[in-house]
């Protein structure tokens, strides 16, 4: 249907229409008219991608000069493939409608192990292997090599790419990774680089987060990306971890032995080339001698995203003549890794800041802060020099020379923790340096900063207003829209005690309560018998999970359980997990049923969807709180308190919240789905807790559903389920929670007409509730 | 007065919120919107059964009940099976009143097993008197859906093609515990036309939508003891008749009842056919009777099918019985209330027009309420108003 957003022409691929994405586009434009960030908190499940999509490409369509370019950030694999596939749809609705081919280009971008087609390469298994092989084949002097040895092997994919690829541009299209490879192999060239390089000209480019937040990707990709785009963060309820872990380093003795080897290799190298080819190092030298021009060059013309690695005055600045020798570096290097070494041989737990640190090494070896902030781009240039083919050997001292420069270069933002030995294994001796970055806008900064609007969205982001605060950037709009519904399809029920009247709460006190562990069980067996197909229980941790089933299993509520389903868990290892999940699947698809026990945080609570059958039921024991005693977590509260003023308190129950809501919304993935949402515990009762729930969530929440013993939560369910399973179809939805064409006009039509419409209109407007918009308080004014 | 079985106390029960039932949600979303939907649906029910279809006469219907352990359960009174054994006496009652002609057979399932309680036969009573016994056996265990499916399947693969071949399954657990993949039963379900509907005690189970959907049956769940009645009721009338069904003659006998006085001095007392195995006694030598057209053989009852030489006896008015299925009365036009001009009253039950649509007529274009219009349609299967008129006329 064609629709007409605020006086654009949206072609919408889909005959009908939820209410809410109508007022999601309007927010969504509303954005763009400002030039301004967003963010929007929808529902999964009702058409988000889509909505997002067709209102950014109607955009693009009316206003060109204004938005050149969409970058759409996913978190998996699938999950872009799923926004080609919905891009693809919109296509082809533009192409029916408008009767002309459009030259539209659209393409996803991944790592070159999903990209990949020569032969051998591909079949490797890790994305390291792969990354590394290729570079072997790649790399400039290897290809410079085969000029004068033509036996060195290299891609020929590659060779096909660079020797005719860059001139004739792809056709237009929508590509997705499988269409890339496709088309790779007709024309014979290298996917990957054929897709870096064309996302400089497509017109929409979907690909994962780290390659626009993890500064050593993003350098190498997204530099170029025109600042007239629309950048959208998907599913980006987790995106200041994103930016954390992407700017953190974490330093073990392993680390330092292989960087030790490393290092060894390198002295090895440039003896070698000394003796063959001194005049590549004087070259190298030279080049030094002038700084790091090129690099300044490209950063004066704005046109490049700029690196959080690399600041700006480095690229001023000559490299300095303590480094600038290949030997010099490397007895550098050792002394360096020297220090880290001795560090690393404590009995104790240290934290200190970056300042503390530089003052620290500067006394020991007496290490300036100056050479240190050079370190990881004179190790590039070595490493280029040396012509060193495989990459991937290396990590371990590229992540050392990343570390030197980031701790050199930022003195705010970050601690350094050295422990002894892990929390759970006190006894053993495995000391960790962590650099931590404690502040998610470091990384997502110059994002903010380069592209006119950055959308970031989900549908778990209550509460709203944190995200522009621990990301340090001002929204224009920021909105949560609720699901409208033809039929009540969550059901979320908050389980405060036992039938015994024992209060049911994973509070660090109570729980190793034998009773709290009992009614925790018995809960989960009165469940299992009235819940049809498939639970999906959450626990707080792997230990509190091991300590309960345990605990299970000796009151003999397990084998209980496992009369009525199967019991399925979550593990640490990737491999059991995914074949637990296959036979979890089976047993919900043959009537088995079946229980999977997983972890808040973990691989299931985030990226797996259980429609329908396969998940009926979510049970969340516990409020899964981040692991509080952790030094990093401590430093981090620390800072956001002392920077952003915003309590430890509500930071840990903002967390907390924001991962409980993941889990239960694991279950309803449609309007057509329906499922409950079980929190047992006593404390999601209080407003605190409960007021920081997604909006969609929240409004199901009734009185009547607080604080429940196991007894009426049965009840409860039993309604509801008998309820949900009645036939229900899309007439009955029409009209109250999805639209035509029509009656989206006719309403707005009936709204401006008369006041005897109006008030017949009041009852559908409830059911139809308009966003909520909350405005940001500019800083400015508040000081 | 009978000693009360020994039975969980009042306050051992599960808890109940029994006010919710009567209440109307305040917020008018959850149970109003449901039972808007639910009215929707009994009136598409009336509208799909319109219109020139073939249904099927002549019907194979084996129902599942399942005896598992949740039978137990206390929601339906006094308990699942007690209840549900209840409401089946009188569906296979109201089941061979409306179809005379067919046949009906009962399997139960607990304990990972299933086993007929009864076979395919065309005698109410036996059924019911099956059924009696069974309420007081116990719910163990898990049911089986596959071996109960399979052993239906058994007997009615060697059904004739022109009669319908359906599987009713009263299903109580969330679980089945299959000895093979059912989903390959399924399929050997489906290409030997077999429907199966179930309908569920508790709630939506995975495994039961995709086998109704493959076989073209229908799944419900219940909300409570009225609407498991109301569910169960649906399945007394004949389901439509698929096109590929093979049509065939049937040769069948209407024999003709002869009652002999006792005066008559050529009347002689005979035990009837159907007697000779029943080992209750019941009315043994007998006067009058039907008697079979082909072979004289003697019965008390009909339908049946004769011992002796195997043909179908029915009487005249069974068929009648079911003859509005064939022809069914045309659906009433629906308008909105404000839209109706003239009588506010229905002509049914000349009570004042109160719901928001009234329905119409087509042909003598009198206008009825939605009670007046659902009973016309379920119970009645003619317009009164249109019976009224033929006879003024």
């Amino acid at each position: 249907m064609k629709l007409n957003i605020d006086g654009l022409l949206v072609y919408f691929p889909y005959d009908y229409i939820y209410p809410e994405q109508y007022s999601y586009m309007l927010e969504l434009k509303r954005t763009l008219d400002a030039k301004g960030h967003g963010v929007l908190e929808m529902p999964s499940g009702t058409g988000k991608t889509i909505s997002l999509l067709s209102l950014i490409v109607a955009y693009q369509r009316t206003y060109p000069l204004e938005v050149t370019k969409l970058i759409y950030c996913s978190r998996t694999v699938p999950e872009i493939e799923k926004v080609i596939e919905e891009l693809r749809k919109l296509m082809e609705f533009y192409t029916k409608e408008t009767g002309e081919k459009n030259n539209f280009l659209a393409l996803a971008l991944s790592s070159r192990k999903n990209l990949c087609i020569h032969p051998e390469v591909s079949s490797l298994r890790f994305g390291k292997e792969v990354d590394g092989k290729c570079h072997s084949l790649t790399a400039s002097y290897i290809r410079a090599q085969r000029h004068s040895n033509p036996n060195q092997p290299v891609c020929r994919f590659y060779e096909e790419f660079d020797a005719v690829g860059r001139q004739v541009p792809i056709p237009s299209g929508i590509y997705n990774l499988d269409d890339l490879k496709a088309f790779g192999r007709k024309k014979g060239w290298c996917p990957y680089y054929l897709a870096r390089y064309s996302i400089l000209h497509a017109n929409i480019v979907v690909y994962s987060y780290h390659y626009l937040l993890d500064p050593k990707i993003a350098d190498l990709v997204s530099k170029e990306l025109a600042k007239k785009s629309v950048v959208v963060f998907d599913e980006a309820h987790n995106i200041d971890n994103v930016c954390i872990d992407s700017m953190s380093v974490n330093i073990t003795r392993r680390t330092l032995d292989r960087c030790q080897t490393n290092v060894e290799t390198l002295q090895n190298t440039i003896q070698r080339i000394k003796e063959t080819d001194a005049a590549k190092l004087r070259e190298e030298y030279r080049r030094l001698v002038e700084g790091l021009k090129e690099a300044n060059v490209a950063r004066e013309t704005d046109i490049y995203l700029s690196n959080p690695v690399l600041p700006d005055e480095i690229l001023q600045e000559a490299v300095p003549g303590s480094i600038r020798t290949a030997e010099h570096f490397v007895g550098f290097l050792k002394r360096f890794l020297e220090y880290l070494k001795a560090r690393l041989r404590i009995h104790h737990v240290v934290q200190e800041s970056s300042p503390q640190f530089l003052k620290d090494i500067y006394e020991k070896v007496c290490i300036d802060r100056k050479p240190l902030r050079f370190c990881a781009e004179r190790l590039r240039s070595l490493l280029r020099t040396l012509e060193i083919a495989d990459i991937a050997d290396f990590s371990a001292v590229t992540l050392i020379s990343n570390f030197a420069t980031l701790v050199s270069t930022y003195s705010k933002g970050f601690t350094i923790i050295i422990e002894p030995f892990e929390d759970k294994t006190p006894t053993i001796v495995n000391p960790v340096l962590h650099f931590s970055c404690m502040d998610p806008s470091i990384a997502i900064k110059p994002v903010f900063e380069r592209f006119q609007s950055v959308i970031i969205t989900s549908g778990t982001l209550s509460p709203l207003d944190i995200y522009p605060r621990i990301l340090d950037f001002r929204p224009v709009t920021m909105a949560s829209f609720t699901m409208t519904l033809a039929r009540t399809c969550l059901c979320p029920l908050i389980v405060g005690r036992g039938n015994d009247q024992v209060a049911m709460s994973s509070k660090f006190e109570t729980r190793e309560d034998f009773a709290v562990i009992r009614n925790y069980g018995n809960l989960l067996l009165e469940m299992s018998a009235i819940v049809p197909d498939g639970i999906v229980a959450f626990f707080t941790s792997y230990v509190y999970m091991e300590n309960i089933v345990a605990s299970w299993y000796e009151q003999g509520i397990l084998e209980n359980i496992q009369r009525n389903k199967l019991i399925f868990i979550e593990t640490q290892d990737a491999a059991e997990t995914s074949m637990a999940l296959e036979k979890y699947q089976e047993a919900c698809e043959n009537g088995r049923g079946a229980i999977l026990l997983s972890v808040a945080r973990g691989k299931v609570s985030e990226g797996i969807d259980f429609v329908h059958h396969f998940g009926r039921a979510v049970i969340m024991f516990g409020v899964p709180y981040v692991y509080t005693q952790s030094r990093i977590l401590k430093a981090r509260l620390e800072y956001l308190r002392d920077q952003f003023q915003i309590r430890e308190n509500d930071f840990l129950t903002f967390d907390a919240m924001r991962h409980a809501a993941q889990c239960v919304g694991r279950a309803i993935r449609g309007k057509t789905d329906y499922g409950l949402m079980i929190f047992a515990d006593k404390r999601y009762a209080r407003a605190d807790k409960r007021g920081k729930l997604p909006r969609w969530i929240q409004e199901h929440i009734t009185d009547g559903s607080l604080n429940l013993t196991i007894d009426e939560t049965v009840q409860l369910s039993k309604h509801f389920l008998r309820q949900m399973a009645q036939p229900f179809r899309r007439e009955d939805q029409l009209g109250l929670s999805l639209l035509t064409l029509e009656q989206l006009q006719s309403e707005e039509m009936l709204q401006k007409i008369s006041q005897i419409a109006q008030q017949l209109l009041l009852g559908r407007r409830q059911l139809v509730p308009q966003p909520l918009v909350l405005l940001a308080k500019p800083p400015h004014l508040s000081t | 007065m009978d000693e009360e079985p020994e039975r969980a106390k009042r306050w051992e029960g599960g808890y109940e919120r029994t006010w919710e039932v009567l209440k109307e949600d305040e917020s008018g979303s959850l149970r109003a919107t449901v039972e808007d939907i639910l009215f929707q649906a009994k009136r598409k029910r009336v509208f799909e059964s319109h219109g020139q279809v073939r249904l099927g006469m002549m019907r194979h219907l084996y129902v599942v009940i399942d005896s598992s352990r949740t039978m137990e359960d206390q929601d339906l009174k006094p308990n699942r099976l007690t209840s549900t054994l209840k409401l089946m006496e009188y569906f296979v009652e109201e089941y061979f009143d409306q179809n005379p002609i067919s046949q009906i057979g009962i399997i139960t399932t607990k304990n990972k097993r299933a086993e007929k309680l009864t076979d395919l036969a065309g005698n109410p009573k036996k059924h019911i008197a099956a059924m009696k016994k069974a309420v007081n056996s116990m719910c163990v265990g898990e049911p089986s859906l596959y071996n109960a499916l399979n052993i239906a399947m058994q007997t009615l693969k060697h059904m004739p093609g022109h009669t319908s071949r359906e599987i009713l399954v009263i299903f109580s657990s969330l679980t089945t515990c299959d000895p093979a993949n059912i989903y390959d039963l399924i399929k050997t379900l489906k290409a030997l036309k077999i429907r199966v509907s179930v309908i569920g005690l508790s709630a939506e189970v995975r495994v039961c939508t995709v086998l109704t959907r493959e076989t073209g049956g229908n799944y419900n769940v219940i909300l409570d003891e009225s609407h498991f009645k109301e569910l169960l009721m649906y399945h007394v009338k004949p389901p439509p008749a698929s096109s590929s069904s093979e049509c065939s003659l049937i040769r069948m006998g209407f024999p003709q009842h002869i009652i002999a006085s006792l005066s008559d001095q050529d009347a002689k007392p005979s035990f009837s056919m159907s007697h000779l195995e029943s080992s209750d006694g019941g009315p043994g030598l007998t006067l009058g009777g039907y008697y079979c057209p082909q072979c004289r053989a003697k019965y008390t009852e009909l339908p049946v099918e004769c011992k002796v030489c195997g043909l179908t006896l029915v009487s005249a008015p069974h068929l009648a019985r079911s003859f509005h299925h064939l022809f069914p009365l045309d659906a009433f036009q629906e308008h909105p209330l404000e839209e109706h001009k003239g009588d506010r009253f229905c002509q049914a039950c000349q009570g004042e027009l109160k719901d928001k649509s009234v329905f119409t007529c087509p042909a003598c274009s009198s206008v009825f309420c939605t009670d007046c219009d659902l009973f016309i349609h379920d119970t009645l299967h003619c317009c009164p108003s249109c019976i009224h008129r033929q006879g003024t006329s």
